[in-house]
């Protein structure tokens, strides 16, 4: 009786800006009997290794920073890049207050480009966030996961508050927690020893 | 108006404010403003005055010591819930114990009753804990997160402020407090804080906050804790805040440091600066 041993190889590896490519490699090869298994199991595993390890060493295409950014421009900035065209607006109803003042003061570009390709958060946010990852030679992966961990979402995807909140986790992680806290108020107006709001 | 800010500096010592000048400080302050401050700048301008412009030092009241640490706990406690790693209450404790440790801001005159406090603290922390379990499935927004709100194009300074806790969209901040805080004047007192931290929320995540609670923790012989739920910032909240940063700004540009002698003044730490003021 014919065996049948299905092998697969693959791997995912991380790139600059929060981008990652994978490859993956199988064989199907058919055997005589169960003892020939074990050695055929070796032969295929360095094989597909050395193939994808090979492959996967052509980057391709990978995105810059700023990737995206100028088709945004294209919609009515003149191509520059002004302070916040990397923002989108990531599904979030953007009603403020509901008296019409602009939220944050950032005009986010809203020309349905949600490529996933730009940063939610403010550049400087992104410029801090990419700093960290590397002067400390943070995985970019677990970065990623770290926020998908957090907020459900991609790093590129968070908001201001979210991206904060990565920040100090980050921070954190690299040994330098940030200073959060804050002279707190006393919790009433009446005469008392102050407390701590 | 700016003789009585050279008065006020004249008559109390600088030892905290540095190589920079009154007016490099005031330029500062003037770029960015936290709902505490503004509260502290309503509240006292004189006082605000001394700690902020001149840094006068003073010890750490143990009252902000004790909600300090017990802040440290909550967090620890938000966080692990976070992570979906629920702390035990050991490890809650040493968390508590950590940031009692911390004297980064000052040290405080304990007058012999340190350990008392401690465990008032601990105590408290204990309660809340018990009467407000955190659901399982419920994951924070964010926790002690700093955020800052650039309102340039109101002619404002920059908000900047910590959220204690964002869940489901409701903003919630903790106190610790030594009386059980009054329930229709709490929403009142409390606005200059709510209402910046909704501004804050509103401008970085897009969206508009669901409600506001207060949770105090009120340091009783058996503590207990208050939740006072409030709606959204309504349009004339954010109104009102805008004219009291206006009010902020306009008051530091004319350098208007003039002493409001009230009630407060039982728990000033600057009284007797206060005092030599003319
Ligand atoms: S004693 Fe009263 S008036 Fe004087 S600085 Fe303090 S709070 Fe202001």
């Amino acid at each position: 009786m014919a065996v049948k041993l299905s092998a697969n190889y693959s791997k995912k590896l991380g790139l600059p800006g929060f981008s990652s490519h994978s490859f993956s490699a199988s064989v199907e090869v058919e055997l005589t009997d169960l003892s020939q298994v074990e050695a055929q199991c070796q032969k295929l595993y360095q094989l597909l290794q050395q193939s994808v390890d090979h492959e996967i060493q052509q980057v391709g295409f990978v995105p810059g920073e700023f990737y995206g950014i100028n088709a945004v421009d294209q919609s009515g900035n003149n191509g520059h890049r002004t302070q916040h065209a990397n923002c989108h607006t990531n599904g979030h109803a953007q009603n403020g207050s509901g008296r019409g003042y602009n939220v944050n003061g950032h005009s986010r570009a809203s020309n349905g480009n949600g490529g996933g390709e730009r940063w939610n958060c403010t550049d400087g946010q992104r410029g801090f966030i990419l700093r960290l990852v590397n002067e400390h030679n943070l995985d970019k992966q677990e970065v990623e996961d770290l926020a998908r961990q957090f907020f459900g979402t991609g790093v590129r995807e968070l908001n201001k508050m979210q991206a904060s909140q990565l920040l100090d986790e980050l921070l954190a992680k690299v040994g330098q927690p940030r200073q959060t806290r804050h002279r707190r108020q006393p919790s009433s107006s009446q005469p008392q020893p102050a407390v701590a709001s | 108006m700016s003789a009585r800010t050279t008065n006020a500096a004249t008559t109390a010592s600088t030892p905290g404010a540095g190589a920079r000048s009154e007016k490099e400080i005031i330029a500062e302050l003037l770029q960015t403003v936290s709902a505490s401050r503004l509260t502290l700048f309503l509240q006292c301008r004189l006082k605000f005055f001394f700690r902020y412009v001149l840094s006068i030092p003073k010890p750490k009241a143990p009252a902000l010591h004790v909600g300090n640490a017990v802040h440290a706990a909550l967090k620890a406690r938000n966080r692990a819930r976070w992570l979906q790693q629920p702390l035990s209450l050991k490890a809650l404790h040493d968390s508590y114990s950590a940031a009692w440790t911390d004297e980064s801001e000052g040290k405080v005159d304990w007058a012999g009753a340190e350990a008392e406090e401690k465990a008032i603290g601990w105590r408290l922390f204990e309660t809340y804990l018990r009467e407000h379990p955190l659901p399982e499935d419920l994951k924070p927004d964010a926790i002690e997160v700093s955020i800052e709100a650039d309102l340039r194009e109101h002619g404002l300074p920059r908000l900047v402020g910590i959220l204690d806790l964002v869940l489901q969209s409701r903003i919630i901040d903790y106190k610790t407090s030594s009386t059980t805080p009054n329930p229709e004047r709490v929403a009142h007192t409390h606005e200059v804080q709510t209402s910046g931290y909704a501004v804050l929320y509103r401008h970085n995540t897009g969206q508009r906050e669901l409600g506001l609670e207060l949770h105090h923790l009120v340091k009783l012989k058996n503590p207990k804790v208050v939740v006072t739920l409030m709606p959204p910032m309504s349009d004339e909240q954010q109104t009102r805040l805008f004219h009291l940063m206006d009010a902020y700004q306009t008051g530091l540009q004319r350098g208007d440091f003039v002493p409001s002698p009230g009630m407060q003044c039982a728990c000033c730490e600057f009284f007797n600066e206060c005092r030599r003021w003319k």
